[in-house]
């Protein structure tokens, strides 16, 4: 026992409350947690429903709606409604997967970040309204246990690169919660399985949800869950199923530029559509007046080519596993969309064996997180499992002539680290430029920009001297961080790579700021932000009436009012909303005589030869 | 080195002998030491396996969670060396590019020479080989592109045994060593050219299946 170890237990200062496993998914989101031994999904939504649907509305009052009620907004208010934000996680604005069908305003801004236009003030990012799902999860398990709720681990496609990653802890901060761990979903899936079973052997894992395609081979020894090799495709899932249908209805009505709303409408029938083609031969959709029977066998034959890029990624992950299909001992099914008949069919022909589906394809990968929670937090638990996961997509730095040089490969397993030297290439050089990129192709423009960044401070030397090494480190989460070290004097510097395509550390804060969590505090910053508003419009208000009628000051009446003005604005900056409240009493009350004389000046030119008194 | 928690002296083990504090890797530790092992060709992998799990359950991030930020840290460092070193030594090949590395030859530096080093034959052998891909690729001629692959996928393996012979030799006989890294670096240097080879045929045979 560890001199630490009363302390750990009974610290006052960390209430930890429950840990719970959240799955954000692109269609629906769950949280569960593991209670009594077992893990459980918690009621989230209207009812007893364990799906939130991942959908936030953000209506003109500026209150944010999550959930079923969002869902049934979104063709009333397509543009103020986020439905499948996981998709436009990490991503930016000229993305092909942002610039699919869809019905979205987006907004201009700083950085490389998606905005949403919507009701109600200031464009959201997908990470805000990533964070608004999570707050509404974290607040429906506080409820379920009437208690704090503040520590998660929360999962990500496998595929999902450093960019995407880091967007979805971010997610996690601006909700209030310490992410313990960003937990691969197949491996989750695996988990919930493999402790189901007890199993042992060599596992593939088809996930196949609303957005994302992921495959992971695993192998399980001794507890020990070690993925042995990944692939995916983090813009392929049932969304595109959707949308293969909303597309074909839209050529059939002849609607070549069709409305926001429509397609809104549009996307949600075809989404019932593919939903009621499982059980039935055909069925019925019906959207802006236009009704159309749809065949599965139709259906089937316009999803076959999306179908058909999970086989060519599945075998490429068992090529990499270093296994065939036959020498699995199990498929396991996860994600909604695996519920279509042709998937199923497809899967089962690729692997050739029926495929494992017990456990609810829609619960298992959230049931897997919360066991992983309680892992990270019981630590009478800790001697039992273990998971040992990759590295999804292989990193590298631009090389002469726009070549990717990898230094860590896909597959690597996770927490890893490699170094690069640098030499410099002329006299006196002092500073190098780094440019980091994830992907598996040669050249630069084919791999994601990660970051760049300049090396600078570099001691001035002949060419070739100076030798600077750049260490990557890809922590358990599989998220990148990178040092610099000029290894003859030992000058060393230290960079946190923040993705091209993510936000920067100060809007993480910002928005933190502005997303307190507690409706207390709400009201609070808005009151702060309120006065603040008002703050700057009397200062400029006070300071026009003095550029203009400056004439009308009497002795000593300018240094007064510029004092007051002073003393707004320092308060201002401050987070104390009376404090600014009473900064502006106090100058109003200073400039009134001054205000009142340039109203009756202006009165008296209206209405001339008067004065105020007389009316 | 003296444990930070303690202050009592460490072993070079992961952890602390006396109090049982996760603590540093010791500075210059090869990659076999994690391991336990002196540096060697030969390796027992199935009891290296099964000292990756174990090794893997007393280290790993997932067991540090709640930790303080110290003994996050030192987990991140010892898991991540434990990886390396287990990806290092499972595979033949990249145990001997390591085993040279020890000897002071690093292969993967491209700055180190070791190419204008390599004989003549060998820029000769290239030459062929390349030339014959090239022809292939040009007439999209995947079975030959394959039957190529089969060959060098031979020579590889033989490259890599002589490696291994001349490692094993400076193992058990000092006196020898300049010759002998010599030997093993030609063979080695010959092993990563065909591990290229077989990449770029692999990348052409995907780009034919597409």
């Amino acid at each position: 026992m560890s001199k630490n170890g009363y302390l750990q237990i009974h610290d006052p200062l960390k209430p930890k409350g429950h840990a719970v496993g959240i799955d954000l998914g692109t269609t629906n989101s769950l949280v569960a947690s593991v209670v009594q031994g077992k893990p459980r999904c918690l009621p989230v939504d209207e009812g007893e429903a364990m799906l939130l649907p991942s959908v936030v509305h953000y209506a003109k009052d500026g209150g944010v709606v999550v959930g079923a009620r969002a869902r049934k907004l979104a063709a009333e208010h397509p543009t103020d409604t986020i439905i499948s934000v996981k998709r436009f996680m990490g991503r930016s604005p000229d993305d092909p997967e942002t610039r699919k069908l869809g019905h979205y305003q987006f907004a201009e801004g700083p950085g490389r970040v998606v905005r949403f236009q919507v009701e109600g003030g200031q464009p959201v990012t997908p990470i805000e309204v990533s964070g608004e799902i999570l707050r509404a999860l974290k607040r429906r398990a506080e409820s379920h246990f009437a208690g704090k709720v503040e520590q998660a681990v929360i999962t990500v496609p496998a595929y999902f690169d450093d960019a995407q990653r880091q967007a979805t802890k971010d997610a996690g901060r601006l909700a209030g919660l310490e992410v313990l761990r960003l937990l691969n979903e197949p491996t989750a899936a695996a988990l919930a399985y493999g402790l189901d079973k007890g199993s042992q052997g060599t596992f593939a894992v088809y996930d196949l949800g609303g957005g994302t395609f992921d495959v992971s081979i695993l192998k399980l020894v001794e507890g020990i869950f070690e993925v042995k090799s990944t692939g995916g495709d983090s813009a392929l899932g049932g969304d595109d199923f959707d949308r293969a249908i909303a597309q074909r209805v839209l050529q059939a009505m002849g609607q070549g530029s069709p409305s926001p709303s429509l397609v809104a409408e549009l996307l949600a029938a075809a989404r019932k559509t593919k939903e009621a083609l499982t059980d039935a031969p055909e069925a019925e959709l019906v959207a802006g007046g236009h009704r159309q029977v749809i065949r599965r066998e139709d259906f089937d034959a316009w999803i076959q080519p999306l179908i058909q890029k999970t086989g060519v990624v599945c075998r490429r992950a068992l090529k990499d596993a270093g296994v065939t299909a036959a020498e699995l001992d199990g498929v396991i099914l996860v994600g909604g969309a695996t519920r279509v008949p042709a998937v199923r069919r497809y899967v089962a022909e690729l692997f050739g064996r029926e495929p494992l589906g017990d456990i609810d394809p829609d619960q298992v990968v959230a049931l897997g997180a919360a066991v992983q929670a309680d892992l990270l937090t019981n630590t009478d638990r800790q001697d039992e499992v273990l998971l040992l996961d990759v590295i999804p997509l292989s990193l590298g730095l631009e090389t002469m002539g726009g070549i990717v040089e990898k230094l860590i490969p896909r597959n690597s397993t996770i927490p890893t680290a490699a170094a690069q030297v640098f030499t410099t290439f002329k006299d006196g050089q002092t500073g190098l430029d780094v440019h980091v990129l994830q992907g598996e192709r040669e050249a630069v423009e084919d791999c994601r920009s990660l970051a760049r960044f300049r090396l600078s401070g570099i001691p001035s030397m002949a060419a070739g001297m100076a030798r600077v090494e750049v260490r990557f480190q890809v922590d358990a989460d599989g998220i990148l961080s990178v040092t610099a070290k000029e290894q003859s004097t030992g000058v060393s510097q230290s960079i946190t790579v923040k993705p091209s395509h993510g936000l920067t550390d100060e809007e993480v804060e910002r928005m933190l700021l502005d997303s307190i969590d507690y409706a207390e505090q709400d009201i609070q910053v808005r009151q702060l932000r309120e006065q603040r508003v008002e703050a700057e419009r009397v200062l400029m208000d006070a300071a026009k009436q003095l550029g203009e009628h400056g004439a009308l000051l009497q002795d000593g009446e300018r240094a007064a009012i510029e004092a007051a003005m002073a003393r707004v604005q320092e308060q201002a900056k401050g987070e104390d909303s009376h404090a600014i409240k009473e900064a502006i009493h106090a100058l109003d009350e200073l400039s009134r005589p001054f205000v009142e004389r340039v109203m009756n000046q202006a009165l008296s030119q209206v209405v001339a030869g008067h004065s105020v008194e007389e009316y | 080195m003296k444990c930070w928690n303690c202050e009592k002296e460490t072993t070079g083990r992961p952890f602390c002998p006396a109090c049982g504090k996760i603590v540093p890797r010791p500075p210059g530790a090869t990659l076999f030491e994690v391991f336990s092992l002196k540096p060697s060709y030969d390796v027992d992998i199935p009891a290296l396996e099964r000292q990756f799990r174990e090794l893997s359950l007393q280290l790993h991030p997932d067991r540090f969670a709640q930790a303080d930020a110290r003994e996050r840290r030192l987990s991140l460092e010892q898991t991540t060396a434990l990886n390396e070193a287990y990806k290092t030594l499972k595979d033949p090949s990249r145990r001997a590019f390591y085993l040279l590395k020890l000897h002071g030859v690093d292969l993967d530096r491209e700055d180190a020479g070791t190419q204008k080093d390599m004989p003549a034959e060998f820029l000769e052998e290239v030459m062929e080989l390349r030339e014959e891909l090239e022809g292939a690729m040009h007439h999209k001629d995947l079975t030959r592109a394959q039957a190529m692959a089969v060959d060098v996928t031979a020579r590889q393996r033989e490259a890599l045994h002589e490696a291994a012979d001349a490692l094993r030799a400076l193992h058990q006989d000092g006196s020898n060593e300049e010759v002998l890294v010599k030997k093993a670096s030609h063979a080695l240097g010959r092993v990563r050219y065909f591990t290229r080879f077989l990449e770029q045929v692999e990348e052409f045979e995907e780009e034919a299946v597409v």
